[in-house]
């Protein structure tokens, strides 16, 4: 039972590094974004393919995965992030989709369904970090947690951050405050997609085979629902979000009732705990009451009269 | 590629597209009026077709009569329509009215909560094996110069076209249809001209529901049915929509026959694989979202300070 | 207060009788999709596993210790397979278990099947590093690589067909499946007219099957999935293709007559060979009880699935009976020796064939050939490549 606790608090910490990813873009920044899932895929590939076909070492591969998943978000980013909202969240599905796409389909370079298996292990100081050992690597990942948590705090309580929060607000007052929307929107989608780099590198050598199925619209949206259940902007909420969300679809086999109930019913309980969770805690566990992402348009609407 | 493959592939690509637009009528109606992307619709559509199958199956024999077999399946549209209006209105008085003045996050999580339940429950009520619908006349294709059309493509059309119209004429010219487009404008303004807001909604929902219903019946005929077949044809129509003019209903049917032929056509033209044409779609609705967010048809929305 | 009292006694007595009665149950486990597009492919093998377990368990299952059979849905993706299995193991403490399906899932959980010397026998995963992952980790499932052979071989010599177009879905299965007939027939000297692919979930085929119209095929090829196979006999037949239609064991499913209807028939695949040498018709016979219990027909992954739950509770029974009594009461058994009695299987007469695991964990099967008509499938030869050629088994 504890080796199965670890297991899944391994699988929360890598789901946090993308929660908490997205809550810069979604929560900090108000953009609503749909391709989480597909930095995450972006990022997991780029590690397998250095790692597996050029040989590359797990720290130099998980760097540059970064770095490409980060561009990605930027060229993605540039035409995007001026739509506003609903078209926004639309388009970064759209996004998502075509990367999931592409990787499936461009058999030669990704193995498409099949995925890329023998992904090596990382090595810290000669130690190689085996995901047989839940132990080990559940501190190997925790590590991780710890250090983006700190830095995204750092990023969110400076002048940056309190930049970003202006433009969730009103876009058009911050923009006549004299803050460079376009750069900072921008900034900020490329440190979600860098986290999403981060955890799909983790996702790789934990996993040793990854196939392009993972990295589609549902996780996504699962990776939405951990910040809102939590709480939206909050890097803390984000990670007991991930916590929540992982724990409300792992219960039954947590509670071993999992092989008796049909399997239908582990998802029916997940998705009424999200419409529940909806209904009478909008603000999500950690959250304030007031906060609006984006407003509401009739709302809106109502006000400016 | 020879010119009658080439026709074709046009005419495989238009019946595609009419698909679409048949399901993209009943999405464009609820988000034009609640700006809500309702994720649940596909499945209202997968509960209303099941519904229509089994009163079909219940009506008919191995010895029924042609025209007694059309008679039953028009039956089966009809009960399947209105098991989707209900459903559909239902999901709304307890799922999404509760949350119409909450951050537009919240009802998105709950659609989406919705949508899970009612693809498992289905699962659990009638089994996982996909189930045929047997079209209820023979489906021996016209070879007009070298190139099949079915009867089914031909009546897809034609109800498409019918259910545009009809639509369009309520929606202009009845008491009704006038206050949706008040409520969609502004439903504050509307409800304060003594539009009862609650019932118009409750319409909207039903209707589009009903539609999706139908869409659906017409569609299994040729895909089979399954409880999961609301996901794909969710997210393709809502791409039809949003291309054509999200809100427009014109635009459901330009945007789904659009997407229908440039998607099968594409990767024909290009050379690439058939599977690439959900990149293709994802591209087009991209690109329609960067030149002309609103749409083909639909209206530039303008700003105000 | 007394009558209370004696009562009190009673129950308590056969309560404690009761449950020194109860025998601790032997766990064998199963992981493949139980929800999802794919939902129904692990439902037909979990059907096949439970009367398995269901036909020891009335024999008194192991010398009084039941059979206790742990189904895990892992949705068909990697990341749940691993949950699914970590529990399995480390929380049920299964002897071994039937899966994956999907052999994404299964490359996922066989080093931790095989770290924990736990028995994995796969009922329809093809990929073709799954085997080397370990000594504990099987497959039974016909290959891929000699089906595709076999077939091809089949397809030219016998059947005399020179052009071929093949749809494949983007899938280790059909892929795996494709790519070989297509090496062989090539090699044969035949023409494959195009190499078409979509996406397993896909209901439309008429943009592939515009395209392999125009390149004038005598057969074409579908190793696919039923789901997917109905739509493009459906649509083949919409678009006026005069081909003859070839597949491989997924058309063993036969939801495909309900699904296409009189388009079924004439369809000509290879499947895992019936052996009629041997005159126990235990395939048909398994087939009826699975109708009886389920109301539907197996698919040859669910006599895989049968088998395998069958070959491994008969590995368990053996060890059971070599240990020694103290052993027996704690359910101390060896899993090492568990492996070995399993790795022996040879010419075993199972549901899906004569089952000889190879060295490396594959299972050996003779291919059969087989038609489809009248909702019935006939088999019409059993071969095996011997030497580089097409040999007739007889």
């Amino acid at each position: 039972m504890i080796d199965l606790i670890f297991l899944l608090l391994i699988y929360i910490c890598i789901y946090s590094l993308l929660s908490m990813g997205l809550n810069m873009i979604t929560g900090y920044t108000g953009l609503l974004s749909l391709c989480q899932a597909a930095f995450f895929g972006i990022g997991a590939y780029a590690t397998a393919i250095l790692t597996v076909y050029a040989g590359w070492g797990f720290w130099t591969a998980l760097i540059m995965s970064c770095l490409i998943t980060s561009a990605f978000g930027f060229l993605i980013g540039l035409p995007v992030l001026r739509l506003k909202g609903d078209y926004l969240a639309i388009a970064t599905l759209g996004f998502g989709e075509i990367v999931r796409n592409v990787i499936l389909n461009w058999d030669s370079f990704t193995r498409g369904s099949k995925g890329i298996n023998g992904i090596p292990f990382p090595v810290i100081f000669g130690i190689e970090i085996k995901s047989s050992n839940l132990y080990l690597f559940f501190a190997f990942v925790f590590i991780f947690v710890v250090i983006f948590y700190f830095i995204l705090n750092r990023i969110v309580h400076s002048r940056f951050g309190r930049a970003l929060e202006a433009i969730r607000e009103d876009e058009i007052a911050a923009s006549s405050m004299g803050i460079n929307v376009t750069k900072y929107k921008l900034i900020s989608f490329c440190i979600g997609a860098f986290l999403g780099g981060v955890a799909g590198s983790l996702w790789a050598v934990f996993f040793t085979s990854i196939a392009p199925d993972t990295f589609n619209l549902m996780l996504s949206i699962q990776i939405l629902c951990m910040i809102v259940l939590g709480g939206l902007g909050n890097n803390l909420a984000a990670i007991v979000g991930a916590f929540i969300v992982v724990t409300a679809a792992e219960l039954p086999k947590l509670l071993g009732f999992s092989s008796i109930i049909p399997p239908e019913l582990n998802q029916i309980l997940f998705g009424l705990i999200l419409v529940l969770a909806m209904l009478y805690r909008t603000q999500g566990i950690m959250g304030k009451k007031r906060f609006i992402a984006e407003g509401n348009p009739n709302k809106e609407r109502a006000v400016e009269r | 590629m020879s010119l009658t493959d080439f026709f074709q592939h046009l005419i495989n690509g238009f019946s595609t597209g009419c698909i679409y637009a048949l399901i993209a009528l009943g999405y464009t109606m609820v988000y034009g009026i609640l700006k809500f992307i309702n994720f649940a619709h596909g499945e209202i559509l997968m509960m209303g077709t099941y519904g229509g199958f089994y009163v079909y199956y219940f009506l008919i024999s191995k010895n029924s009569s042609p025209s007694y077999m059309l008679f039953s399946f028009f039956i089966a549209m009809v009960v399947g329509a209105f098991i989707s209006a209900f459903l559909g209105v239902f999901i709304e008085r307890i799922a999404y009215r509760p949350l119409r003045r909450a951050p537009r996050l919240s009802p998105l999580l709950t659609a989406i909560g919705v949508s899970i339940i009612l693809m498992n429950v289905a699962s659990l009520l009638f089994g996982t094996q996909p189930r045929r619908f047997n079209y209820p006349f023979d489906n021996n294709p016209f070879s007009i110069l070298g190139v099949n059309i079915t009867p089914h493509q031909m009546l897809i059309f034609f109800v498409s076209l019918c259910l545009m119209f009809f639509l369009k004429m309520f929606v202009d010219k009845t008491r009704s249809g006038k206050a949706m487009r008040a409520t969609s404008e502004n439903m504050d303004a509307a409800s304060l001209m003594g539009i009862n807001v609650d019932f118009i909604i409750s319409l909207t929902f039903a209707i589009g529901s009903a539609l999706a219903a139908i869409a659906g019946i017409l569609t299994a005929l040729e895909y089979k049915l399954y409880p999961t077949m609301g996901t794909m044809a969710g997210i393709k129509a809502f791409i039809a929509a949003v291309i054509g003019g999200i809100g427009n209903i014109g635009g459901a049917m330009l945007g789904g026959i659009l997407l229908g032929v440039l998607e099968t056509l594409g990767p024909v033209i290009l050379g690439i694989p058939q599977g690439l044409k959900d990149t293709i779609a994802f591209l087009l609705l991209i690109v329609v979202l960067l030149f002309k967010p609103s749409g083909i048809l639909g209206k530039k929305e303008k700003t105000k300070v | 207060m007394k009558k209370v009292q004696i009562l009190s006694l009673i129950m308590a007595i056969l309560l404690v009788g009761g449950c020194a009665g109860k025998k601790e149950s032997i766990k064998i486990g199963f992981i493949g999709p139980l929800t999802g597009d794919a939902a129904n492919y692990g439902k037909l093998m979990t059907q096949a596993i439970r009367i398995a377990v269901d036909e020891f368990n009335a024999n008194g299952g192991i010398e009084g210790h039941p059979i206790e059979f742990i189904a895990e849905d892992d949705e068909g993706k990697v990341e749940k397979a691993n949950i699914a299995i970590e529990k399995l193991i480390k929380v049920n403490r299964i002897f071994g278990f039937v899966g994956a399906v999907f052999s994404s899932s299964s490359l996922a959980i066989a080093p931790r099947a095989q770290q924990n010397k736990v028995i994995m026998i796969t009922p329809s995963s093809t990929h073709k590093d799954l085997t080397s992952k370990g000594d504990f980790i099987f497959r039974n499932v016909l290959s891929d690589q000699l089906q595709a052979q076999v077939f091809a071989m089949y397809v030219y010599k016998v059947m005399g067909i020179r052009r071929v177009a093949v749809l494949y879905l983007k899938n280790d299965y059909s892929q795996g499946l494709a790519e070989d007939f297509k090496a062989r027939f090539e090699k044969l000297g035949g023409v494959i007219t195009a190499m078409e692919s979509g996406q397993q979930g896909d209901k439309d085929f008429k943009a592939q099957l515009t395209k392999i119209k125009g390149t004038g095929p005598e057969a074409l090829y579908m190793p696919d999935y039923v789901a997917e196979m109905a739509q493009i006999l459906e649509q083949a037949h919409q678009l006026g293709l005069k081909a003859k239609i070839l597949s491989a064991d997924g058309y063993s499913n036969p939801q495909i007559f309900d699904l296409a209807g009189d388009l079924a028939d004439g369809v000509i695949f290879s499947n895992s060979a019936e052996e009629e040498a041997i005159k126990n018709p235990v395939r048909q016979e398994f087939e009826k009880k699975y109708q009886e219990k389920w109301g539907v027909k197996p698919d040859s992954f669910s006599l895989n699935s049968y088998d395998a739950a069958v070959i491994l509770i008969k590995a368990i029974e053996k060890v059971y009976n070599e240990s020694s009594p103290a052993d027996r009461e704690k359910l101390n058994l060896n899993r090492d020796r568990i492996r070995e009695v399993v790795a022996q299987t040879s010419g075993y007469n199972g549901v899906s064939g004569v089952i000889t695991f190879l060295p490396n964990g594959d299972a050996m099967k003779n291919v059969g050939i087989f038609m489809a008509k009248d909702k019935k499938y006939t088999q019409l030869g059993v071969y095996q490549i011997e030497n580089d050629k097409l040999v007739e088994v007889k």
